[in-house]
């Protein structure tokens, strides 16, 4: 069995319209992660999704979903799915949505009913759930949406701009909620343009944009990179100690010093220089770059190398 | 089965969070309860269980215009008035949003990413639609046939004929309704695009039906149409061969159309009743409230133009006919990136 639950080699969309929405994508998921997928609006980001539960029929597609080939239906038994701007049948409760969905994915009404309780408990709706959706609102429907995607034990789950509309604490609910879904095993595929959330919970990510992912790997890694690391000081550096931080390539901005390194090892000499000299030292920190500085810095590498193409195809 | 179950449960649903699938369903028991209210009197006849008594000396219990009046009222008038056209004209209105809600944009992503096929959804989504229909129908003739059985003591289960003969009428129009909804994904397309083709098939069959009677009908108990004047005048059998052809052509015409007019006359083929089989065939209310013996030779021309028809002329061409509109729709469903 492959280690990945999501295995895509290639996956290419290019619309009746002409419109290539992916130009040939290749990622990977690994078994029990929780990955986000980034990009702007626009990227394709709900197109690979969708390509992926046959919702739209890629062009060229190559790659397997739990070991089966993208594309296949009966794989569909395990995985969950929340729409972007998901619109359930008004004249349903709360509870029938998710039955309904739990029908479609050929679940018997004994196994529902019991696991439809747990979730719409573990949802925060038990006490709305026989309302009808139209008197929710669109924090409530999206719990419902929740649900309903794991009401068949589904292996992956993808989850597209699952927070879309909430309020800020329901905001907080669904990263715990997702978050209790990888220790639960599964593997969650979360789709967002709300940057933060997803540097919150996700173990990877790879960022879209244009319909090519331009950066992709652990969340832990790529924040890494180029990490720095800054000391505050009290008082003047003795002139020795600053020509050996110029030789060091350091930067000394009056008080503190910052230092590019990939692990606090390489600050130890530093410290004990500064500590030898008897300099104060008032702070350190590591300092990372956020998942929303990365996008940003990747999105504008990748829009000024297209451009620089084009230039140069002219 | 679960996923059948489900969506034909869903089906259900969306018919009783309906104001009109209510409405209808009121109208209908409404009908049906004056149908069943009718009784007949040793002077006359009743209406409202017994609140409003005619002096009619036709319609006194136990004679045969009675029952024949009884039995003709409910294929003649209810089936093919009440049942073929107003309460499908409210199910057209109740179910031609199923195919544009059900496509729009965060409905349609969540059924497609359950593991069922594309064509299963589209069927069942679009038997669904026929419940509204075939439940209401169901429901009318269980009334009829508890009234036509206390009323006649003749307990004939072949009026419950009506509910897959009137589910099929209307499906002959709700699949180009579906149609139009899965191109368009618009309620107001799909409602007036159906409407608009009922019209059509419609002007059609009442052409087909008229100039038939002229030239079949008419010279067969001698008389012919003076299109000068305007008045039937007597005239030799073969008056008509004009007439014959212009329906030969008619009927080339029609052939390729659905007959949802013809299915739901096509009924009283079906309704049977064997203790009055002869009050049914060839006789209509006209002629019951004449209190005249029809003239055997009008009686046969008649029995000729209510049989005209083939099963497969009438059954078979619109089934054909409602198979390429629904293939079509379902291959657009199918194809489509939603």
């Amino acid at each position: 069995m492959s280690e990945f639950a999501v295995h895509i080699e290639t996956l290419r969309k290019r619309y009746s319209n002409g419109v290539e929405a992916l130009a040939g994508v290749s990622l990977q998921v690994p078994y029990g992660s929780i990955f986000g997928l980034i990009g702007p609006n626009g990227a394709g980001k709900s197109t690979m999704v969708k390509s992926l539960l046959s919702i739209l029929r890629p062009t060229e597609c190559r790659g397997t979903m739990l070991s089966e080939p993208i594309g296949n239906k009966a794989i569909l038994a395990k995985v969950g799915y929340l729409p972007e701007h998901a619109s359930f049948p008004d004249y349903l409760t709360g509870r029938q949505v998710i039955e309904y969905a739990a029908g479609l994915a050929h679940q018997s009404r004994a196994a529902c009913r019991q696991r439809c309780d747990t979730l719409l408990e573990q949802v925060g709706m038990r006490d709305a759930a026989h309302r009808s959706i139209r008197t929710y609102s669109k924090g409530m429907k999206q719990r419902i949406g929740l649900a309903q995607a794991l009401i068949n034990d589904p292996v992956v789950v993808f989850l597209d701009e699952p927070t879309d509309g909430v309020d800020p604490e329901g905001r907080i609910d669904f990263k715990n909620m997702i978050s209790a879904m990888r220790e639960e095993g599964r593997t969650v595929f979360v789709n967002s343009h709300l940057l933060a959330e997803v540097e919150q919970v996700a173990d990877r990510v790879a960022i879209l944009s244009k319909g090519r992912i331009i950066q992709q790997g652990l969340v832990e890694e790529m924040t890494r990179r180029d990490a720095r690391y800054e000391i505050k000081f009290q008082g003047q550096l003795p002139v020795p100690l600053m020509e050996w931080c110029q030789q060091q390539h350091m930067i000394i901005e009056q008080d503190r010093i910052s230092y590019r390194a990939d692990s606090p090892l390489q600050m130890q000499p530093l410290i004990d220089r500064l500590r030898a000299a008897l300099v104060v030292i008032r702070e350190i920190k590591e300092e990372r770059f956020s998942l929303e500085e990365l996008f940003l810095q990747a999105v504008a590498q990748s829009r000024a190398e297209t451009s620089a193409t084009k230039g140069g195809a002219r | 089965m679960i996923q059948a179950y489900t969506i034909l449960l869903d089906s259900l649903r969306m018919l009783r969070a309906s104001k009109l699938f209510w409405v209808s369903i009121w109208i209908s028991t409404f009908v049906a309860l004056v149908y069943a209210s009718i009784g007949f009197t040793n002077t006359g006849m009743s209406v409202g269980f017994g609140l409003f008594e005619f002096d009619i000396a036709l319609m006194r219990k136990g004679t045969r215009e009675s029952e024949t009046f009884y039995l003709l009222l409910f294929t003649d008038v209810i089936v093919r008035f009440w049942l073929g056209w107003f309460s499908m004209i409210l199910a057209l209105i109740s179910t031609c949003s199923i195919f544009p809600q059900f496509l729009q944009v965060g409905s349609i992503e969540l059924a497609l990413s359950k593991p069922v096929s594309r064509l299963r959804l589209f069927l069942l989504k679009y038997l669904g639609g026929l419940l509204f229909v075939a439940v209401q129908t169901g429901l009318f003739c269980l009334v009829a046939f508890i009234a036509i059985g206390l009323r006649l003591e003749e307990w004939s289960f072949s009026i419950f004929w009506a509910v897959p003969i009137i589910t099929f009428a209307f499906s002959l129009i709700y699949c180009v309704g579906v149609a139009i909804g899965v191109m368009t994904r618009s309620t107001v397309f799909a409602l007036l695009g159906a409407l608009l083709f009922w019209g059509l098939t419609l002007v059609a069959q009442w052409t087909e039906d008229a100039i038939y009677k002229m030239a079949y009908v008419l010279p067969e108990v001698g008389l012919g149409v003076n299109f000068s004047s305007g008045q039937f005048e007597e005239a030799p059998d073969d008056s008509a061969q004009g007439l014959k052809k212009t329906y030969a052509s008619i009927q080339s015409v029609t052939a390729v159309l659905p007959k949802t007019r013809e299915c739901t006359i096509s009924l009283k083929r079906l309704i049977r009743f064997n203790e009055r089989e002869s009050l049914l065939t060839g006789v209509d209310l006209g002629s019951v409230f004449a209190g005249n013996d029809v003239d055997p030779v009008i009686k046969r021309a008649m029995e000729k133009y209510e049989l005209r028809h083939t099963w497969f002329s009438i059954i078979g061409t619109s089934l054909i006919f409602e198979i390429l509109v629904l293939a079509g729709a379902a291959t657009i469903f199918i194809r489509r990136d939603y």
